[in-house]
């Protein structure tokens, strides 16, 4: 449950994103599978080493997905409940890499945005992002 | 870690003594506070906790943050034998301060967004997998000892 100023800066943090969701999304999951190479299991269709185009397309799709989070924060069950399902029902990515996803986006972000990216906006952005795995990883039992 | 990542990983300095310590490096403890507050219930009695502003205004957390890093640089020296340079900090933890390994593991990663603030474009991704497996060394380092 975000209070309303998580909320503001949850925002924040998502215009600072905003327009550019193919090239964060690409530098997110590059930064996942370099630093966590166990995550590249579950995106076997991108090959061993994933090209640009691959990463660009897939990265947009995903951050995509964060976007409409960002729109619903209030009701994120509704919201991602498809998502939810594909997780649940075909991905089925282990709730343990959701955090290794998290930590990548916080360092992605740290990187790009520096002193911009304040405490209060990491504090709020990881609350955020660790409601929607839970929401995302829900309905697998 | 190969000796390619352990030059990455001193050539953004970090490997150095207190004076030389990166000074944004000092902040992690006190985004760890913020960010995690559960991690507070370790400084019941280092002040007033009660805001992000606060926490990051400190001194008393500032100053064991400076205490817990020039450790953290100290075990770095002894990269290749980690597990025995933290042994007795490992004990420690455990048998005095009964700290829950998960937060070594939250401070370090606190402690590679704080290296990314700091250094920007330049912690590209292969920088921050070298970072990541330092902390997870002494993060498991520091845990080795429980029992």
């Amino acid at each position: 449950m975000l209070s309303a100023q998580e909320r503001a800066h949850v925002a924040q943090v998502w215009d600072l994103i905003a327009g550019h969701e193919a090239a964060f999304g690409a530098e997110l999951l590059l930064r996942l599978f370099t630093v966590y190479p166990s995550t590249k299991t579950y995106f076997k269709h991108l090959g061993v080493c994933p090209d640009e185009a691959q990463l660009l397309t897939h990265g947009q799709r995903v951050l995509e997905a964060v976007g409409v989070a960002v729109q619903h924060t209030d009701h994120l069950r509704a919201a991602l409940s498809p998502l939810a399902d594909l997780h649940a029902q075909v991905l089925r990515v282990d709730p343990a890499n959701f955090p290794q996803l998290i930590q990548c986006f916080h360092v992605m972000l740290a990187s790009h945005l520096q002193g911009e990216f304040t405490v209060q906006m990491q504090a709020a952005w990881d609350k955020f992002l660790t409601e929607v795995a839970v929401v995302l990883t829900e309905k697998y039992r | 870690m190969d000796a390619g990542q352990v030059e990455k990983a001193q050539s953004l300095g970090l490997l150095t003594g207190t004076d030389s310590l990166c000074p944004a490096v000092l902040f992690s403890p006190l985004r760890l506070l913020v960010v995690y507050p559960w991690t507070q219930r370790f400084f019941q009695s280092f002040g007033d906790l009660s805001s992000a502003d606060a926490i990051m205004g400190n001194s008393k957390v500032k100053a064991h943050g400076k205490k817990v890093l020039n450790s953290f640089s100290d075990g770095l020296k002894n990269i290749d034998d980690l597990k025995g340079a933290f042994a007795k900090l490992s004990e420690l933890h455990c048998d005095k301060l009964h700290v829950d390994p998960e937060n070594f593991r939250l401070l370090g990663n606190v402690l590679v967004c704080v290296l990314a603030h700091h250094f920007g474009h330049e912690f590209n991704p292969q920088v921050q997998a070298a970072f990541q497996k330092v902390v997870a060394g002494v993060a498991n380092a520091l845990a080795h000892k429980y029992h």
